[in-house]
């Protein structure tokens, strides 16, 4: 019989042998997810610290000559605000170090993508990452490493300071890639990202030296999204219970530290009686910390001053049975104590132990609920609004947590996380980059889908310098390009749903649409991240924006066709009359030609006959 | 006997002056409207199906009372209007000055005058829309379509083409025939000795018939149709019939298209119904019949689906729905199978001048 053997493996070691979930998959789709990761940390970075930002990408091959698949050296740079030296070695060479956590909106998850390639790069070349990085405008520092996939460490190769100028980070990989299928992808992800992103210039350089330049559109950068609370909506059974375990408060352990601390917050210089202190508490109890007062109250019912106390920690503190059990380390004994509960100080420890009401909890942990609301919801999840939530049994929480989904009368959640490119940036972007002879963008309110607030932006662009190939979606989900996948995404399926015709578009248009989706949780389909799902809340928002940008520019067709139209009578007419009445003229054998005037200036007047 | 045609001089100039007033006519009412500041139109005779019924009086497809008005008022009719207009001041130029043009030569004419037309077949629709507007064929518009058919046989005609007015011919002269163009079909005919007319739908038994004598043995014009007879060959076989007073005989291939052929001869086509003059009601198809491939023992080949589809149409036709035609079709259908003219050489190269057309045009008396 084989013996299992069980073994831990570090998180370096499970990307690596999950690295097709990661998106590197192959030689062609690496490439591409590295440029990604790299530009959006980059463009994270720099709109974490509201810097306009400057990136520069390109891509060299180690040896042109060599057909695909090959080595290239990925390169991209930023002006962000650089990372402390003494972070770098473990910020590019651990898996899951990053900076990326908390509730709101951002590119790029945890910032673990970018430790992907370079792991990807150092699986395919064995060759190190460099990271060139000044974080205060004096020192350029510059690291050469390899990451060590088993014990997920950095291990420096080389590592110099010189002089610096301006701040900034610069990292640099090889990777076996395939630019001649990876290209267009590629070509196509730095345009769209710069026409999502407008406050930031970005130039890329390819393999065969061919420079794309990207200018900055509007000096203005969004205003940046804030960390918040969750909505009661978004939240499941696990989230409640570590959120309980967080407002839970133990009892601390009473020892000569906290007895010193005791001491200083009650300014007692010499020993009294536990009786003196209690009332000195009393005088001053809204001004001492919340340690202080529990452990007050627990001494007023152990009756032990503090000479006779050496150590003891409170094992239970049962509410039911109104007693208090501890350990005295001094007598290595357990001692129960009975409690009054008419006793000022049992409500102080019942509440701490049992955490707060569930009224408190609700309006203190949960954005956008008020305490009429929170009333309001107790009593349609029949529980009491002074239920402490410590108390709670597990198939309560299971209800609590089932009611927070279903009731119905929460306020939408806070927007305030999101950062939605906003109309005007988006619509200078879509005339930059299109020309178009109509353009209008529409941004929607802030809704929700289980409790993640997104909003929806769109832009609708006709005619100028978009060919006439047919209509064009460009999706965005937290600017980034969607490119990927692009039959099954939700976008796509309300843009084909539309029926064109009704808002006078025919045949292949000269059509652009622009949807850009922010939330601080994507409903993506896949892994792959590259098409979002058809939740009935974001369809009908999608819906409401398009079909808004679509009547306006029903409204500009029918302008438009009219004055074509009418363009078209007064040129017809004024093209033909005078020569029927040429031919008139020889046919009917007269000398002088008849006065057609009118009948020009009649013809380009007259209204379309139905 | 000679035949003199005595009435037809006078006949072609009245022609030229009635057509050279209706264009003045349709000319001064444009002219008229513009002045006014009225939108001008022309009224054409519908085309449709709709509006094409056979006149068992006249024995030809006619064309009914329904009519269409072309406006220039009408911004999507504008283009035909004045296309319509060009068209009537360019055939106004042709008539007047005696000269001759063609389909394809009036649709590159067009783009002298800013007409653009966008093919041929558009400017094609334009002459029949004149045609209708002014109930005459396009030759005596002096337009003549590209391909044409020949003639050949005791016939003297007298040209009033310019240069050659007064000029007389002798249509036995080159055994090749003479080609029915603009200069013939103006052509005054004078004289002949024939006494029968042998209309043949195609060039190679033509040529056998002039080899064979035809002409003389059975003192016959000889036409060729070249398959279906284009107007202009029509046109001179109904005034050999009218003019000449001789007889008109058809040969065409032993399938339903060959029937057809005889029967467009004899009473017109539904394209020209707007027409009139292009017909010889009293022509007969000698042949091939369905009955005559059993009869003669002929060689066949199958007929295409396209074949009996056609024969379905064909027996919807006013005009096969009794006696002979309508018989043949149902044979042909029995059949299922077709024979050529040619295949008559099966029994030697002149068995169908020394036994099958002797034969038929007995037979022809009869009916």
């Amino acid at each position: 019989m084989s013996k299992e053997v069980f073994s831990q493996i570090s998180p370096s070691e499970f990307f690596y042998r999950n690295r097709d979930l990661a998106g590197f998959s192959n030689p062609t789709r690496s490439l591409y997810t590295s440029v990604r990761e790299f530009v959006e940390n980059a463009l994270d970075a720099c709109d974490h610290k509201k810097i306009l930002p400057d990136i520069h990408l390109s891509i060299k091959a180690v040896d042109p000559e060599q057909a695909d698949p090959k080595h290239y050296i990925l390169t991209v740079k930023d002006n962000g605000p650089g990372i402390d030296p003494e972070h770098i070695p473990l910020a590019f060479g651990t898996v899951l170090y990053g900076s990326k956590f908390g509730l709101k909106q951002a590119r790029g998850m945890f910032g673990l993508g970018a430790t992907m390639a370079i792991l990807y790069g150092q699986i395919t070349t064995n060759k190190p990452v460099t990271v060139k990085s000044c974080s205060d405008g004096k020192t350029l520092d510059e690291f050469v490493m390899l990451l060590d996939i088993q014990k997920n460490k950095p291990v420096i190769q080389k590592h110099t300071t010189k002089e610096g100028s301006k701040t900034g980070l610069a990292v640099s990989i090889v990777l076996e890639g395939d630019y001649s299928k990876a290209g267009s992808k590629i070509r196509d992800y730095v345009y769209q990202t710069s026409l999502i992103t407008p406050y930031a210039s970005i130039t890329f350089e390819d393999p065969s030296g061919e420079k794309f330049h990207y200018a900055r559109i509007v000096k203005d950068m969004p205003r940046p999204p804030t960390v918040i609370k969750p909505h009661p909506h978004g939240i499941d059974v696990e989230t409640i219970r570590r959120m309980i375990t967080d407002t839970h408060y133990q009892i601390p352990t009473i020892d000569n530290k906290m007895i010193d601390k005791i001491k200083k917050e009650l300014s007692l210089k010499k020993n009294i009686s536990p009786k003196e202190i209690l009332e000195r508490a009393q005088k001053r109890w809204s001004d001492i910390s919340r340690p202080v007062r529990t452990v007050i109250s627990v001494m007023s019912f152990l009756n032990i001053d503090f000479e006779g106390l050496k150590k003891i920690r409170i094992d239970d503190l049962d509410v039911a049975n109104k007693t208090i059990t501890y350990w005295d380390f001094g007598e290595s004994q357990s001692h129960a104590v009975e409690l009054n509960p008419d006793s000022p100080y049992y409500k102080q420890l019942a509440s701490t132990v049992q955490g707060d009401t569930l009224l408190t909890f609700l309006t203190k942990r949960f954005q956008r609920v008020g305490p009429t609301t929170a009333e309001k919801f107790c009593e349609f999840a029949k529980f009491k609004p002074d239920k402490r939530i410590g108390s709670m049994t597990n198939e309560e929480l299971v209800k609590l947590a089932d009611a927070l989904q279903k009731f119905e009368e929460f306020l939408a959640p806070d927007p305030s996380c999101l950062a939605p490119l906003g109309e005007e940036p988006l619509s200078k972007g879509i005339m930059k980059f299109f020309n178009p002879e109509f353009a209008a963008v529409w941004q929607r309110n802030a809704s929700a889908y289980s409790g993640f607030p997104f909003i929806v932006e769109m832009g609708i662009a006709y005619g100028g310098d978009i060919p006439p190939n047919g209509l064009k979606v460009y999706r965005f989900a937290n600017r980034i390009p969607l490119l990927y996948d692009e039959g099954s995404d939700v976008v796509l399926k309300i843009v084909n749903e539309t029926e064109w015709a009704r808002y006078k578009i025919k045949g292949d248009p000269p059509l652009v649409v622009v949807s850009h989706i922010c939330s601080t949780r994507i409903p993506y389909k896949t892994v792959g991240k590259e098409n979002v799902a058809d939740r009935p809340e974001l369809e009908r928002e999608l819906k409401n924006a398009l079909q808004y940008l679509a009547r306006k520019l029903a409204v500009h067709m029918s302008r438009q066709g009219a004055a074509d139209m009418a363009k078209k009578r007064a040129n017809l007419y004024s093209k033909y009359v005078p020569l029927i009445a040429q031919f008139a003229t020889e046919l009917a054998g007269k000398k002088k030609e008849p006065n057609y005037n009118q009948l020009i200036r009649m013809g380009s007047e007259i209204e379309e006959q139905v | 006997m000679r035949l003199k045609n005595k009435s037809n001089a006078k006949t072609a100039e009245a022609r030229k002056k009635r057509l050279l007033s209706m264009l003045e006519q349709q000319g001064l009412n444009i002219y008229e409207n513009l002045d006014k500041g009225k939108f001008p139109q022309f009224v054409i005779p519908s085309r449709s199906v709709s509006n094409i019924v056979y006149d068992k009086k006249i024995r030809q497809y006619i064309l009914g009372s329904a009519s269409a008005v072309r406006s220039s008022r009408n911004m999507s009719q504008l283009r035909s209007y004045t296309q319509l207009a060009w068209l009537a001041f360019f055939v106004n130029r042709l008539v007047r000055e005696g000269k001759s043009s063609t389909l394809r030569d009036i649709y590159y004419s067009s783009q002298a005058f800013s007409i653009d037309f966008e093919d041929q077949p558009e400017s094609d629709n334009i002459i029949v829309d004149l045609e209708a507007v002014l109930t005459s064929p396009r030759e005596e518009f002096h337009i003549f379509p590209e391909e044409r058919s020949s003639v050949f046989g005791d016939l003297t005609i007298e040209y009033t083409v310019p240069g050659y007015e007064g000029k007389r011919m002798n249509l036995s002269d080159h055994p090749d025939g003479y080609l029915i163009g603009p200069s013939l079909s103006s052509a005054e005919l004078v004289d002949t000795s024939a006494e029968l007319v042998i209309a043949i739908e195609k060039g190679g038994l033509f040529t056998r018939f002039v080899e064979e004598k035809v002409h003389k043995k059975f003192k016959a014009i000889i036409v060729d149709t070249a398959g279906q007879a284009p107007r202009s060959t029509r046109n001179l076989l109904r005034r050999l019939n009218n003019e000449m007073g001789l007889p008109v005989v058809i040969l065409a291939d032993g399938d339903v298209y060959g029937e057809h052929i005889a029967m467009v001869i004899k009473s017109g086509s539904a394209n020209a119904a707007h027409l009139r003059e292009l017909t010889v009601p009293d022509a007969k198809w000698l042949g091939v019949w369905a009955t005559d491939i059993e009869k003669y023992k002929l060689p066949t080949i199958p007929m295409t689906e396209s074949d009996i589809k056609r024969i379905y149409d064909l027996q919807k036709d006013p005009r096969y729905q009794e006696g002979n035609w309508k018989k043949q079709l149902e044979v042909f259908l029995k059949l299922k199978r077709k024979a050529e003219l040619e295949a008559f050489s099966k029994y030697g190269l002149t068995n169908i001048t020394d036994k099958y057309l002797p034969a038929k045009l007995e037979e022809s008396k009869s009916f």
